[in-house]
Formats: structure tokens, C-alpha cells, sequence
């Protein structure tokens, strides 16, 4: 532990040492976009990014602390593509808050109802802002997705991107954040950016969830957990890794309609230092589309107390295997929103098909 | 399906109280049971035999109330999961290594709860009986 308990005097706190392992994971945001955290007098004590800092007008700016006494802020830097701008933001609050959490529990102690809504609707936007901008494009594959939030902010969160150097790879990962509410949320929050750089910077998709295993207990971000399952596929040879921590099994829908699961287990992460994930394999061949999920589709409960169940989205699946991954995303979709109903879901829904494109 | 949760105290060196859940553990009620948790505690419980047997569905949020519940044993107070911010900084270490711990066992997970604490590692957690004369027995 690098420190026994919250300190009173936010000068001391503001510290590199203790700012930098909460910045390092917005060097995601971009090699172009640069993040600083000041102090009240100004002085910039951390940050991630160009070396412009400190020296030209930020692009945004976020107070640590109250409004009315701040100790200091969050400024971002740099040219923030318009699309992106709102993440930013939002990561931005979401940092100058926790920073605010943790230098003085009085901030905690001073909130009021007003506060605790402003919260949450920064929880939702937040969550909003994090589903990925754009799907990327992969020639030969077609990737789909689907978020729906829950009436209470939910933690699920998916990411589908090329690491950073091994443009033959495509990433994809699938997380749930247990519990809910803002804490559910700023974990999300915190966690997503986490595993991207994890990925970006590990060959083997369980040496990316271990490490962020290890960030997640050595920081001791929360008291909730993170399933995540992260699958690294080769885009020129369809062979797939996965590796799962605690999550639901990924299916594969084979081109001749059958439908397999991938056998794969692990303890969750953020509850145990080591978590010696195994990983599992396979090839998608051309047809074949990969499907991951959150519970929140098999977890629904329509009306009369049932539950959605593997059983209804396996044969929903199953059904839609001439659809494209998008189709079939949509039609999961639906058919859960139409078992609940239309009563307000209970947890987050998450969605991603990948598919591997026939060839010709 | 509800969540039903009824408490009986038992006789063993340590105070403890057996806390029978039937029905679903879920993210609707899973602050219910860490309420109860908390309550026990303040009364002087120290120890929980949860019997599960009754239990036919548990949703990842449950893992968390049954994580809180032996840090609420312990005597941390763990942050309530719906606070918000709190949960950032109100935090020590909690589980050591993995090992069992003692202050939360479990009776007779079914088929279903079963399954999602051995996809979580969980499970690794708690000493797990088949009957609640065995959990009440294992100080």
C-alpha cells in the first residue's frame, strides 16, 4: 500500500507520485491529446501526453474539489477531434471527481441530494461516452454491437479495436462491472482505457486481463469486480484466443448453423492478486461469426419472475445465423427487450457479434 | 422471484447467525442482504452461515453482497455500493491470497449458484458444506 488512509491536506496530496498511476491509462486518449493535473496555484504536478503542457491555453478544463474552493484541475490539451471531445470530457470529470474523492473524505461528507443527481447523470453520460466511437474497420470482417443501458447506470462496457502494432490482429473485449450505480460506472470509467492499453501493450490476451487484474487490486480502485472476456482473432488466418475472467462463455456460430461454446473460465478480476487465467482457442472460418454477451440479456426477467436464459438466446441466435452480425445483434436485442415486456431493464445489455465475412 | 431472507441465531463459540436466502439474489435486492450483514454485525454477530439451499439464481451483483458481507464481518465498513464516490477511497486490502476465509461460510449451493461461483473464482473464497449443522460447526 502506497499510502494508509486519505489525507486533509490537499497540497500534499497532489503529488506525481500518487497522480500518475490514475493518468497513465489516458494515454489511450491519443498521442495528440495531452492531460495535466494542476494544482491551486497552477503548477502542473501530473500528466500524461505532449510536452505542450503547462505552456498553451488548454482545450478544456475541469475544477478538482468544490466549485466554489477548488484545489485544483484537470486540463486537457491539444486538438480534440470533435467526435472524441465528449469522452474526453467525461474522463475528465470523472478524474478531477475521483482526485476530489480521494484527497479529502469531506467532499464526500458535504454531498447533498443535488449532488448525488449529478452524479448519476454523469454516470449515464459517461457510460454513453464510452461505448466505442467508431467500430473499426476490418477487411473480411464485419463487427456489430449493441449497448442498452439500465434505468439505474450499470457497469458494462465492450471494446473492439486494432492493438497498436499488429495490424493483423483484431481485439475484442467484453466487461461487467458488478453491482451498479455510479461506483459501477466510474469503475467502468476507469477500467475500459485500463484494458485497452493492456491489450495494445500484451501478445496474449490473458497477459492483458492479468495485468489489469493487478492495476485493479494494487490500486484498489473498488469494491466491485470486472467479468471480462477478451478475444484476440487473426484477421488473416480467423484462428481466435480468449481469455476469460469470470465472464460469460463467447459462442461461435458455425456457417452451417451449429453453435458451439467456448469452454473458458477464470476468477473475475479486481478480487484476487494472481488469477493465472487460461486461455482457449479456435479459428472462425469463413461464415463463422464469434458472439459475446453480458448477463444482461441472459439475467432479464420478463413480467411473471423468468428469466431470459442461455436457452431462448442460444435458439435466438441459432435462428438468426443467416443474418448479417448486425441483423442478428439486433434481433437478440429485440427479443430481450420483448421478453421483459417493455418494463425498464434491471441491468446493462451488452452485444457484440463478430463475423467472419464468406469468402468472394 | 423475490428474495426472501430470514436470520436464526445459532449456538457455536464464535456469535453466530445462520442467514437462509431463498428465491434470487440479484442487482434489485443485493444491498438487502448487505443490509442485513451490516445489521447482524452492529448486533454482535461475527460470524454468517449462509445457507443457500434455497437459493435458485444468483446475478454477478451477488457476488458483491457476498464479498461484503466478510468485509462487513471483518469490521470494515465496505462501501455501499450505491453511494458513489465513496467506493473510491474508502478501501484496504481485503483478500488475502485467495485463501478461505471463516467468517462467511456456505451451505448447499445449488446447481445454478454453483456454476456462477466457480465461472467467477469465487468460490475460492469460502468453505462451502452440504448441511447447516456442518456450516454452524466449522469455527
Amino acid at each position: 500500500m502506497r499510502r494508509a488512509s486519505p489525507t486533509s491536506d490537499p497540497d500534499a496530496f497532489l503529488t506525481a507520485e500518487r497522480l500518475e498511476p490514475l493518468l497513465a491509462p489516458l494515454a489511450a486518449l491519443g498521442p495528440a491529446v495531452g492531460l495535466a493535473v494542476e494544482d491551486a496555484a497552477g503548477r502542473v504536478v501530473a500528466g500524461v501526453g505532449p510536452a505542450t503542457l503547462g505552456a498553451v491555453e488548454p482545450a478544456l478544463a475541469v475544477p478538482i474539489g468544490p466549485s466554489e474552493v477548488p484545489i485544483g484541475r484537470v486540463v486537457v490539451v491539444g486538438a480534440i477531434a470533435s467526435p472524441q471531445r465528449a469522452a474526453i470530457e467525461a474522463a475528465a470529470g470523472v478524474l478531477a471527481a475521483a482526485i476530489a474523492g480521494l484527497v479529502d473524505t469531506r467532499v464526500r461528507d458535504q454531498v447533498d441530494r443535488t449532488r448525488i443527481e449529478a452524479e448519476l447523470a454523469l454516470g449515464r453520460r459517461l457510460q454513453r461516452s464510452f461505448v466505442p466511437l467508431v467500430a473499426p474497420e476490418v477487411p473480411g470482417w464485419a463487427v456489430a454491437s449493441h449497448y442498452e443501458p439500465a434505468r439505474e447506470v450499470g457497469g458494462d462496457f465492450f471494446d473492439a479495436f486494432r492493438p497498436r502494432a499488429r495490424p493483423r490482429e483484431l481485439a475484442v473485449v467484453i466487461a461487467d462491472v458488478t453491482g451498479k450505480g455510479i461506483a459501477a460506472a466510474l469503475l467502468m470509467a476507469f477500467a475500459r482505457p485500463l484494458i485497452h492499453a493492456a491489450i495494445d501493450h500484451a501478445r496474449r490476451p490473458a497477459v492483458a486481463l492479468e495485468r489489469t487484474n493487478r492495476i485493479l487490486v494494487e490500486e484498489r480502485r473498488a469494491a466491485l469486480f470486472i467479468t471480462a472476456l477478451c478475444v484476440y482473432i487473426d484477421t488473416r488466418s480467423g484462428r481466435f484466443v480468449v481469455a476469460n475472467a469470470g465472464h460469460e462463455p463467447p459462442l461461435v456460430l458455425r456457417v452451417d448453423g451449429r453453435l458451439e461454446e467456448v469452454d473458458s473460465s477464470g476468477p473475475l478480476l479486481g478480487a484476487f492478486p494472481r488469477i493465472g487465467l487460461e486461455e482457449r482457442s479456435g479459428v472462425l472460418e469463413p461464415g463463422d461469426l464469434l458472439f459475446l454477451y453480458t448477463d444482461g440479456v441472459t439475467d432479464a426477467r420478463a413480467p411473471d419472475g423468468s428469466r431470459f436464459g442461455d436457452v431462448r438466446l442460444r435458439s435466438l441466435v441459432v435462428g438468426a445465423a443467416d443474418a448479417t452480425a448486425r441483423e442478428l445483434v439486433a434481433a437478440v436485442a429485440a427479443g430481450s427487450r420483448g421478453f421483459q415486456s417493455g418494463e425498464p431493464a434491471a441491468d446493462d445489455l451488452t452485444l457484440v457479434a463478430v463475423r467472419r465475412l464468406p469468402a468472394g | 422471484m423475490a428474495l426472501e431472507i430470514t436470520v436464526e441465531e445459532a449456538a457455536a463459540s464464535v456469535p453466530t447467525s445462520v442467514v437462509a436466502l431463498t428465491g434470487e439474489l440479484d442487482a434489485s435486492n443485493f444491498t438487502e442482504l448487505i443490509e442485513t450483514g451490516r445489521r447482524l454485525h452492529a448486533a454482535g454477530t461475527r460470524r454468517i452461515v449462509l445457507d443457500l439451499a434455497g437459493l435458485t439464481f444468483l446475478a454477478s451483483s451477488g457476488l458483491v453482497a457476498l464479498h461484503s458481507l466478510i468485509r462487513i464481518l471483518r469490521g470494515e465498513a465496505p462501501p455501499d455500493p450505491e453511494e458513489g464516490w465513496g467506493a473510491l477511497h474508502s478501501l484496504e486490502f481485503d483478500v488475502s491470497g485467495g485463501n478461505a476465509q471463516s467468517e462467511v461460510v456456505l451451505v448447499a449451493p445449488q446447481p445454478p449458484v454453483d456454476r456462477v461461483l466457480e465461472r467467477t473464482g469465487l468460490k475460492r473464497l469460502f468453505r462451502v458444506h452440504q448441511d447447516r449443522a456442518a456450516g454452524i460447526a466449522d469455527v
